[in-house]
């Protein structure tokens, strides 16, 4: 797929979110209020509970700002607005137009999510300018540098999420529903990326081993590397990592993709 | 420009037993079985040829489109569209093909249909000035000009099905595969688009697969027919030769001017024909092809006739008739019986 055509895709995907402005809103505030808000009040009251001032390395204000990044950063990787839309085409029989048409599904699917990011977006330019300007945060590690390294992270997992998304949404060219595959991989994130707490709360050996899988690139390790917590030669490490891990997502969905076209009927809703 | 030779599609589909019991035992062990869609089919479609794939539900009529536009794999066989073989979706190819499904949105739902338009233009990398001109034209040919703007979830289906097919033709491709182009359309809609293929072949020369259960379709627009019974081709000739074998009686209507005494209708008439109605005001007659000017002229000499009409057999019979003798009834619909109550003239 030429990148005109990839673009044009994302700008119709991004215009056909923008059309359902109420949603668009709602879904703006709601989706993150709700979201930071348990996070918060949670560990206010672990560290509360605990009488710890400082819980793997954090401090409460230092866990507030982590989450604030994960929750804004992590939305931007998952785009979840999107998620399951693969297995939909597939169980309804809407991938039958994208076969028809002479572009690359996969490429046409990632334009499209790419697009969907918008209320992403939003929410991260709205609640980082107010948590900026609000919040007394220890923002000391944030630098243009980390900002800037953190949108690469983001965008290198924004890709990686899809393509291991991929894998577990073609499993719907054999299975009905993959709806339990979906939430299995959601639990997986978060507590094994670091979405529900940071992974310095692990045990040493536990910990050590996360840091090879995946899922903490989807949470953890771009929120880190925007709070300026990962050195350079850490960061390469980690984009290294990514890439390996995306190679393989890549290899896998390619197989299951030529396997789950010679099972695919065309028929659905 | 499109050849088939010995395509054949099996699916497997698991098979559940009714009620609670079979649900669980399903949870453990699901029976597959295979369920043949298209038994090794063979023909050909030259350039500028519509033809009209007709078969009851679950025939293989749409499987088989299904397979010659790439979508899915068959399970033996070949076929060659444009020298290509589809499921290879190869790019050369799916620029110059299309595909049309009536029972399925393909464009993008919260999007105006300009929108959707203009992605396409980009996907088939169609030229600036080809796609103003070919736009234009089609919009203007099936009279949707002012409603390119408006969000294709807020049109009627009607007007949508005209932005798929123009959707489907901004690029003029060579082949185009009709899954039931006017399903659930009202007559005019109907009558519209069908005008509309026949004008686009006219121009282009396009290879056609249609399919249809109206049968007003398949006489507008094909002259030549395959008829396909459980995956299996039963017949592939032109339309005429298929009404002049099955259809061997024509059918006379004659209008009358009201009088004070009945139609007669005696031995002499009765030995023209089989008499199908009789009214004061209307006397309708089956009778062979053969006797059709002697019936006429013999009509008009007896009776008070105002209006004459010769009428062929409705096609959607003459299938029914052919099915029958084979062993399968129904899945078709004459002329007219698109909208509930709709009615048309030329119904026998």
């Amino acid at each position: 797929m030429s990148p005109r055509v990839f673009l044009h895709v994302l700008s119709v995907e991004l215009r056909s979110q923008l059309s359902y402005r109420a949603d668009f809103w709602i879904n703006a505030f709601a989706g993150f209020l709700a979201e930071f808000g348990v996070t918060w009040f949670l560990w206010a009251a672990v560290f509360a509970e605990s009488g710890k001032t400082v819980i793997g390395g954090y401090t409460f204000p230092g866990m507030v700002l982590y989450f604030l990044a994960v929750v804004l950063l992590g939305k931007l990787v998952s785009g979840r607005e999107f998620e399951g839309s693969v297995a939909a085409d597939i169980y309804e029989g809407t991938l039958n137009r994208y076969l028809v048409f002479p572009a690359s599904y996969a490429a046409f699917k990632y334009a499209q999510r790419i697009g969907h990011l918008g209320i992403a977006f939003a929410q991260f330019v709205l609640f980082g300018a107010v948590a900026y300007l609000v919040l007394d945060l220890p923002r000391a590690g944030v630098t243009p540098l980390t900002v800037a390294m953190a949108l690469v992270t983001t965008m290198a997992a924004n890709l990686l999420y899809f393509l291991v998304d991929n894998i577990i949404q073609y499993v719907a060219f054999w299975a009905d529903n993959v709806w339990s595959l979906d939430v299995a991989k959601r639990w997986l994130v978060m507590i094994l990326g670091g979405q529900m707490a940071p992974l310095s709360v692990f045990p040493g050996k536990v910990r050590s081993v996360l840091e090879f899988l995946p899922f903490r690139f989807f949470c953890e390790f771009p929120a880190r590397v925007f709070l300026g917590d990962i050195g350079l030669y850490g960061w390469l490490q980690g984009l290294a990592l990514m890439g390996i891990w995306g190679l393989v997502a890549w290899l896998f969905g390619r197989l299951l993709w030529h396997r789950g076209q010679l099972q695919y009927a065309g028929v659905g809703i | 420009m499109i050849e088939v030779d010995g395509l054949r599609k099996v699916f497997r589909v698991h098979k559940k037993e009714p009620g609670l019991k079979g649900s669980l035992k399903a949870l453990f062990r699901r029976e597959k079985i295979e369920k043949p869609a298209v038994k090794g089919v063979s023909f050909r479609v030259d350039e500028g040829e519509i033809v009209g794939l007709i078969g009851a539900n679950g025939a293989g009529k749409t499987t088989l489109v299904k397979m010659l536009a790439g979508i899915i794999h068959p399970t033996s066989g070949s076929a060659s569209v444009l020298g290509f073989t589809p499921w290879e979706r190869d790019n050369r190819l799916r620029r110059q093909i299309s595909l049309i499904m009536g029972q399925k949105a393909q464009l993008w739902w919260d999007l105006p249909a300009a929108d959707c338009f203009l992605l396409l233009r980009e996907i088939y990398r169609v030229p600036e000035q080809q796609y103003r001109e070919t736009l234009d034209y089609l919009s203007g040919v099936l009279d949707v000009k002012k409603e390119l703007n408006v969000q294709i979830r807020r049109l009627s289906l009607g007007e949508r099905m005209k932005m798929e097919l123009i959707a489907a033709l901004l690029h003029r491709p060579r082949v185009v595969f009709l899954d039931e182009p006017t399903i659930g359309l009202d007559l005019t809609a109907q009558r519209a688009i069908r005008d509309f293929i026949l004008e686009y072949r006219r121009v282009h020369r396009p290879a056609m697969i249609l399919t249809s259960h109206y049968m007003e379709d398949i006489q507008r627009l094909c002259e030549r027919i395959v008829i396909i019974r459980e995956g299996e081709f039963v017949y592939d000739g032109s339309l005429v030769a298929v009404v002049q074998r099955y259809a061997q009686s024509k059918v006379i209507r004659a209008h009358l001017r009201r009088t004070p005494e009945p139609v007669r209708v005696d031995g002499d008439l009765r030995a023209l024909g089989e008499v199908v109605a009789c009214s004061p005001e209307e006397l309708c007659l089956r009778v062979p092809r053969t006797e059709v000017a002697r019936a006429s002229a013999w009509i008009l000499e007896r009776y008070p006739v105002l209006d004459l009409a010769i009428e062929e057999m409705d096609i959607g019979t003459i299938i029914e008739r052919i099915f029958r003798e084979r062993g399968e009834v129904g899945g078709f619909r004459g002329p007219g019986s698109a909208a509930p109550g709709a009615t048309s003239a030329g119904d026998p």
